[in-house]
């Protein structure tokens, strides 16, 4: 390269290092292991292994072309994560940690997002019976979802979620009331 | 020492890019038709970004840099990443010939130029100059590391490639990815030929950097040379073999060194160019 090519470098990368992003509003959920919002970012290089190797394709990516088109995020509503971590495995960059596919590592280690309830549309929370479908499907189990009272309403502990969204894809149709939601979105108080 | 046989590497050349073609287009489908995912994984997973084959992780000297401005030194990626720095320094920018995704799209977008120039319909031939592509690389890695995303992921060919035909096998339609590349694929076509291989590619600018010590080299005797120009011609990356004039833009691909009527040229494998 000649000296040219070395000031266009320059002057390409100085030009670059000027360019602000807006603040994006609410996170996306993540597969499991990934780095904080921002390292995520940083250190995801778009690849597609991890949906490439997602055995329920939970893992997705947006079909557009701006800043995110390369992000990986969780369409947990259609499909829930089975946390076979083979995506921690498969990726290049260490955008997901890798976490091995035991359940206490797992258990200690995955936090994709934590779980909303609406205490409105829930069916013993709002007095049309007995569920427990959350609970039974929980692979966490009691300290993530405790059932209390005697329509065994559930009671989400955010903090042992592991935020795989089995339960929200076991929640009856007819209620659709548990809805896993970006961590951020929680510490802000959303939930 | 000096390398003939030109129809061999040609054969080997097409042979190694159908190989990373079915394993960019191909795994996908494959992976998508598996109900349980359960194919050997060690054996190959992803594209040429970052790919794992036969065990082995590779990754994209562009990915490296990307995450290395981004990040600083991440230790966990040095064994994907510096075997292909390596291989980069001897064999220079050989990734964009023989192992580029992009390039039967390119194939296309000649074929398509050609039957306009044969309908009488003009295309631009526009060139641009040289230091262009080093521009748009420092652009794309200052871009990276203000924004804190990687923008290789979102402008560079061959990773668009393999999104994109990601997206299509899993039946989640095109998506953005494929508009870009149409995008690159119409201004190779009407505006400059390889253009955007030439003068915009932020992955062709780094390679060239990198192998710009290269000692593989495209050598002419002058003795054996008719100046007929068909090497010229022939080269996508605007290389002008046939008056000397190759530089680390030279993609390695040996189709000039095959097209020689004379076999004049040969690759050869020299210390620095005098």
């Amino acid at each position: 390269m000649n000296r040219r090519g070395l000031l266009a470098l320059a002057a390409g990368a100085v030009s670059g290092l000027l360019v602000r992003r807006p603040r994006a509003a609410a996170g996306e959920l993540r597969p499991p292991g990934a780095l904080l919002p921002g390292d995520f970012e940083r250190a995801c290089i778009g690849c597609f292994r991890c949906a490439e190797v997602c055995p329920t394709r939970a893992i997705r990516f947006p079909a557009g072309a701006g800043l995110d088109a390369g992000h990986p995020f969780l369409a947990l509503r259609e499909s829930a994560c089975v946390l076979c971590m083979a995506c921690t495995e498969a990726c290049p960059t260490g955008a997901l940690a890798r976490i091995p596919p035991v359940p206490e590592r797992v258990a200690a280690e995955v936090r994709i997002g934590v779980p909303v309830l609406d205490r409105k549309a829930c069916l013993p929370w709002s007095g049309q019976g007995v569920c427990r479908l959350c609970a039974y499907v929980c692979p966490v189990g009691k300290r993530a979802v405790e059932l209390v009272g005697p329509q065994q309403a559930p009671l989400f502990h955010a903090e042992a979620c592991v935020g795989c969204g089995l339960c929200e894809e076991a929640c009856p149709e007819e209620a659709r009331a548990i809805r896993i939601a970006p961590a951020s979105a929680h510490r802000e108080g959303g939930a | 020492m000096t390398l003939r046989g030109g129809r061999t590497t040609q054969a080997l050349r097409r042979g190694v890019l159908t190989l990373s073609i079915l394993t960019v287009i191909g795994t996908p489908f494959l992976a998508a038709r598996m109900a349980d995912r359960t194919w050997p994984q060690w054996l190959f997973v992803g594209a040429t970004g970052a790919a794992r084959a036969l065990g082995l992780e590779l990754l994209d000297p562009l990915m490296s840099v990307g995450v290395l401005v981004a990040r600083g030194v991440r230790p966990g990626l040095l064994a994907a990443a510096v075997p292909v720095l390596l291989l980069v320094l001897v064999l220079g920018r050989f990734f964009c010939g023989w192992l580029c995704p992009y390039l039967p799209l390119l194939a296309v977008s000649n074929a398509v130029r050609w039957g306009l120039g044969r309908l009488g319909i003009p295309t631009l031939d526009l060139r641009f100059p040289g230091w262009l592509r080093f521009a748009v690389l420092g652009g794309v890695l200052g871009g990276t590391a203000a924004l804190g995303v990687q923008l290789a992921a979102l402008v560079y060919p061959p990773a668009l490639l393999a999104r994109s035909a990601y997206r299509l096998a899993f039946g989640l339609g095109l998506g953005g990815g494929a508009t870009v590349l149409a995008a690159v694929w119409l201004f190779d076509t009407t505006v400059s030929r390889a253009g955007f291989c030439r003068s915009l590619c932020p992955g062709g600018a780094l390679f060239s950097l990198l192998g710009a010590l290269s000692p593989v080299r495209v050598r002419r005797a002058p003795a054996a040379c008719t100046d007929c120009t068909v090497c010229d011609v022939v080269c996508n990356l605007g290389q002008r073999p046939m008056t000397d004039r190759v530089d680390a833009g030279c993609e390695r691909c040996g189709r000039c060194v095959a097209s020689c009527p004379t076999g004049a040229l040969s690759f050869s494998l020299e210390g620095r160019r005098p």
